[in-house]
C-alpha cells in the first residue's frame, strides 16, 4: 500500500519548505522537494547600475548575505578592470569565513541537534542528555553556543560594519579598514571563540582534533572521558547509536566552485568535481533546468550565462519555484562535505571511504569546516598589514559578461552578469540549495536531497524523523534557492 | 504567559538572524523576561507540518488567544493578484495573513518588506507585494488604512533592511507592558523613539561633515555625504548611536554609506547608493529641515576653516599625523 506523507511547512531552515513522500511498505520510493515562494530577484535586476547587484542581491538571504555580496564584487571585478589590494582578500575571506563558520554553528546547534530531543529518540541511551543540551531555546549547551555565536558577529562588526546586509566588499576592495587597535580586539574575539570550541565543543584543543586524520583515531578520541561528555563526542555517539551513518546517501558527485581568493592567485579552499575520482571544474557545464518548476521558456535548460526566468504558476505538473541546476547533466551535491572531499580532508575523506555519503559524514563535513575556518580566520588577520590599502582604484565602464563565483555555507553560489551601455541586462544567480534542493530535471533526474531519500525506511509514518534529519543533515536554505 | 506567533512571507529570514544577534537583553533572555510562549517560529520551533495548521486554527476558533503576532517579509500578491507566488499549505499566504492578524492583539511588521514591502517591492513592484498596512508610504497595504489590531493600535512598523535587533525587542517589550500608545507612534507607524533620530547622528565622521572634509575614494576617513552617497542624514534610525553586532560597528563605521534602510522608500528611492545626486552644489541627501541657502554659505565658509588634520585625513584611509 501506498501512502503518501507531506510535510508542509518544513521548518527550522532558512526560508520555506514543502516536502512530499511517497512510501510502500515503509519504503520511499517518491519524493518531492518544493520551493513554495517566489520573490523575483533576477527580474528586479534588469535596467539597474551593476554596483546596485551589491546591495540588492545579499538581501537574497538573511543567513547568507555577505556570500552573496562576495559573489556579486567577484561579478563586478570580472567585468571591470581593476586591481584588488591584498589587504581587501583577507577582509573578504574574515568575512565570508565568519559568515560560513557562524552559520555552522547556528545550524548544529539550532536547527539539526533538536530533532535530536525528538519523543522518537526516546528509546535510545543519549535521549536524556541530547534533551538537556539541545532542546530549542532552554538548552545548556544552546544557550553557550549562542554565546559564542556572538564572537562570529563581533568580528563581524570589525571587518564588516554591519551584517546581515553589508556594503563593505566592492569590486576593487573592501570600504573597511582594520588599525592596530581593531586588529587587537579581532584577535582577542577569536581567542573567546577557541575557549568556546575547546571546553564546550571538543574537550580538546582544536590542534589535537584537527591531528585525527583516520576513522580509527576518531574511534580512539571518542574514548575520552573528556571528549565523549562535550557537544561533539555526544552528537557522534548518538549519530551513531542512531544509525546516521547508514542514512541519507546522496548522489556521490561533488562540486565546489572554490573560495576565499587569496593575493597574487588560488583559493584557500578548491575548486573541483568529484566522482570517485577529482575532475578540474568547468562552469560552462552547469545547465538550469526548468521542467517540473514554476518558469516558462522555449527550451528546457539554459547555461546561466543566458538564463532567463519567466514565473509561470499555472504550469501543469510543475511543483517548486526552485529552477534544477545539473553539472555535466548529473545532480550533485554541494556544500561542506563536498569542499572537504575535494579538498582532500584526511578525516573526511577517509570517514566517507569507509562508511560513505551519509547524515553523520555530511554533519561531521560541516563541523569540521567550521573548526578549521575559526583557526584561519587568525591567519587572515595576521595578514593584514595595516599600513598598506584596502581599496583599489574604482572604475565602471564595464564589459558585457561577468562571472562571480564562490561557496557559501551550503555550497556553490554563482552569479552570472550580462550588460549593455553600463546597465545590467540580464542577472542570473544558482544558489547552494538550488542544486542540493533541486526539483527533478526534464530527464527525470531527481535532485540530490530527492535522491538521498529515496529507499530510506521510514519506521513511523505519523513521526516520519528519518525526513526530518537526512533533509536537515543538507542545511537547506530555502530563501535562497526560491530567490 | 504571552503567547507569540512569528511568521515569514516573502522574506529573507534576515530580520529572524538580525534578531537573534540581539544582546542587552539577548533574544533567549528576552523570552524569559517577557514570558513569552512561542506557539509558532519557522526557524526555531520543533513544531511542523500539519501541526502548524492546528495551531494556526485554534487561534482561529478562538482556542488560543494570539497576545503577539510578529511577521516580517513583504506580503505576495502575485501573480495577477493571486497570492499564489507563496502556496502556505495549499492557500495563499496572505489569506492566512489576513485571517491571523484579526485575531491578534498586537500586530508588529518586522523588517521594511513587512511594513512598506521593501526590496521585494522594488522595480515598479515587478514582483506584486504590499507591507501590511503600508505600500511604500501610501497607506492601505494587505490590511487596510483603518485597521486596528484586538488591542486597539494599529500594525507597529519596525523597518530597517534588516530592522536592528534592540528595536525589535524594545518594541516588544513596550508593547507587552502597554508603555507605547498612539502617541509614541509616527505617521508611519514606527515607534519614534527609534526612528526620529538620523543615522547620521553619533557618525564618527561628523567632524569631517561639519568642516566639509569629504572622502573621495572608499576605505578613507572622510565624510561619504558630499561625494560617496551617504543618506545617513536623512534615513531616520538611530543606528550610529546603538551601534550593531555587539556595539563593535554601523554602516558608516564600516566605511561604506548609509542607503537609508528605514525609509518606506527603501530601496528605489535612494538610488544612486554609491555616489551623490546634487542640483547644483547642493547634495539632494541634505538634511530635510536644513534650509537649502544656509547650507550653501555655511559649506563654503566651513571648507575655508577646515583644518589641516581634517583635510589630509579626509582623503587618507589611515591616520595621517599632523606635520
Amino acid at each position: 500500500m501506498t501512502n503518501i506523507i507531506t510535510i508542509d511547512p518544513f521548518n527550522r531552515l532558512e526560508g520555506d519548505l514543502k516536502v512530499e513522500i511517497e512510501v510502500q511498505d515503509n519504503i520511499i520510493t517518491e519524493a518531492r522537494s518544493s520551493g513554495i515562494l517566489f520573490r523575483g530577484f533576477e527580474r528586479m535586476m534588469a535596467g539597474r547600475d551593476p554596483m546596485d547587484a551589491i546591495v540588492f542581491t545579499p538581501r537574497i538571504c538573511g543567513i547568507c548575505s555577505a556570500s552573496h555580496g562576495v559573489a556579486a564584487a567577484k561579478t563586478l571585478t570580472s567585468a571591470l578592470t581593476v586591481e584588488t589590494p591584498d589587504n581587501a582578500f583577507f577582509m573578504r575571506n574574515l568575512i565570508l569565513g565568519a559568515e560560513v563558520a557562524m552559520s555552522h554553528l547556528s545550524h548544529f546547534y539550532m536547527l539539526f541537534a533538536p530533532d535530536l530531543t525528538n519523543q522518537f529518540f526516546k528509546k535510545f541511551s543519549f535521549f536524556n542528555d541530547v534533551v538537556e543540551r539541545f532542546t530549542p531555546i532552554s538548552g545548556k549547551s544552546v544557550e553557550r553556543a549562542i554565546k559564542a555565536r556572538h564572537c562570529f558577529l563581533e568580528i563581524m562588526g570589525l571587518v564588516a560594519g554591519k551584517w546581515p546586509n553589508t556594503l563593505a566588499i566592492h569590486p576593487s576592495g573592501t570600504t573597511s579598514t582594520l588599525n592596530l587597535s581593531s586588529l587587537t580586539r579581532a584577535l582577542g574575539i577569536l581567542c573567546e571563540l577557541d575557549n568556546f570550541l575547546t571546553r564546550q565543543f571538543l574537550g580538546c584543543t582544536i590542534d589535537e582534533w584537527l591531528d585525527i586524520d583516520k576513522y580509527d583515531k576518531l574511534e580512539e578520541w571518542l574514548k575520552n572521558t573528556d571528549h565523549k561528555s562535550c557537544d561533539l563526542g555526544v552528537f557522534i555517539n548518538a549519530a551513531v547509536e542512531a544509525g546516521f551513518d547508514r542514512l541519507g546517501r546522496g548522489p556521490d558527485k561533488y562540486l565546489s566552485y572554490g573560495a576565499y581568493d587569496l593575493p597574487g592567485g588560488g583559493t584557500w579552499m578548491p575548486s573541483g568535481y568529484y566522482d570517485e575520482r577529482l575532475h578540474p571544474f568547468d562552469q560552462e557545464l552547469i545547465r538550469e533546468h526548468i521542467a517540473n518548476s514554476y518558469f516558462r521558456d522555449a527550451v528546457e535548460s539554459r547555461h546561466p550565462s543566458n538564463g532567463v526566468t519567466v514565473p509561470y504558476a499555472d504550469k501543469h505538473g510543475a511543483y517548486s519555484w526552485a529552477k534544477a541546476p545539473r553539472y555535466n547533466d548529473n545532480s550533485v551535491e554541494v556544500g561542506p562535505l563536498a569542499r572537504m572531499i575535494i579538498s582532500r580532508d584526511p578525516l573526511i575523506t577517509n570517514l566517507v571511504d569507509k562508511i560513505g555519503s551519509n547524515v553523520l559524514t555530511r554533519m561531521l563535513a560541516r563541523l569540521q569546516e567550521m573548526i578549521k575556518l575559526s583557526r584561519q580566520m587568525t591567519l587572515w588577520i595576521e595578514g593584514i598589514d595595516p599600513n598598506q590599502p584596502f581599496y583599489g582604484k574604482p572604475s565602471s565602464i564595464y564589459k558585457s559578461e561577468g562571472i562571480g563565483l564562490t561557496e557559501a555555507a551550503r555550497g556553490c553560489l554563482g552569479h552570472w552578469m550580462t550588460t549593455s551601455a553600463n546597465q545590467i541586462e540580464n542577472y542570473q544567480i544558482i544558489t547552494p540549495s538550488a542544486w542540493n534542493m533541486s526539483p527533478k530535471d526534464a530527464d527525470g533526474r531527481p535532485g540530490p536531497v530527492e535522491e538521498s531519500l529515496l529507499g530510506t525506511e521510514i519506521s513511523d509514518k505519523e513521526n516520519p524523523v528519518e525526513v526530518n534529519i537526512i533533509i536537515r543533515s543538507f542545511d537547506p536554505c530555502m530563501s535562497c534557492t526560491v530567490h | 504567559m504571552n503567547n507569540l506567533l512569528w511568521l515569514q512571507g516573502a522574506s529573507c529570514g534576515g530580520d529572524t538572524i538580525s534578531f537573534l544577534n540581539s544582546e542587552q537583553p539577548s533574544a533567549l533572555t528576552a523570552f524569559k523576561l517577557l514570558n513569552l510562549n512561542i506557539l509558532w517560529h519557522p526557524f526555531l520551533s520543533t513544531v511542523q507540518g500539519d501541526d502548524v495548521l492546528s495551531i494556526f486554527q485554534d487561534i482561529l476558533d478562538d482556542k488560543v488567544k494570539l497576545d503577539l503576532l510578529v511577521v516580517e517579509g513583504a506580503v505576495p500578491n502575485g501573480p495577477n493578484n493571486t497570492g499564489r507566488f507563496f502556496m502556505f499549505h495549499d492557500r495563499p499566504f496572505r489569506d492566512w495573513l489576513t485571517l491571523l492578524c484579526n485575531k491578534a492583539e498586537i500586530v508588529m511588521g518586522v523588517g521594511t518588506c513587512a511594513a512598506f514591502g521593501g526590496i521585494v517591492g522594488s522595480s515598479k513592484n515587478i514582483n506584486e507585494v504590499s507591507g501590511l498596512q503600508f505600500q511604500n508610504d501610501i497607506k492601505g497595504g494587505l490590511l487596510g488604512e483603518k485597521f486596528l489590531a484586538k488591542g486597539g493600535l494599529p500594525v507597529i512598523n519596525v523597518p530597517g533592511c534588516p530592522s536592528h535587533p534592540d528595536w525589535i525587542i524594545e518594541t516588544i517589550t513596550a508593547l507587552l507592558k502597554g508603555w507605547l500608545t498612539n502617541d509614541d507612534l509616527d505617521e508611519l507607524h514606527r515607534p519614534s523613539v527609534f526612528f526620529s533620530k538620523l543615522a547620521h547622528h553619533g557618525c564618527p565622521k561628523n567632524e569631517y561633515y561639519e568642516f566639509k572634509a569629504s572622502a573621495h575614494r572608499y576605505s578613507q576617513q572622510g565624510c561619504l555625504f558630499e561625494f560617496l552617497g551617504c543618506k545617513g542624514t536623512l534615513c531616520e534610525s538611530d543606528c550610529n548611536e546603538r551601534l550593531w553586532l555587539g556595539r563593535t560597528g554601523s554602516c558608516t563605521r564600516g566605511g561604506f554609506p548609509c542607503i537609508a534602510c528605514t525609509s518606506p522608500k527603501f530601496p528605489d528611492g535612494q538610488l544612486p547608493y554609491f555616489s551623490t545626486r546634487k542640483v547644483g552644489d547642493v547634495p539632494v541627501t541634505l538634511p530635510r529641515d536644513v534650509p537649502k541657502a544656509w547650507y550653501v554659505g555655511i559649506a563654503g565658509v566651513s571648507k575655508l576653516a577646515c583644518p589641516n588634520r581634517l583635510k589630509n585625513n579626509a582623503v587618507s584611509f589611515k591616520l595621517v599625523k599632523d606635520k
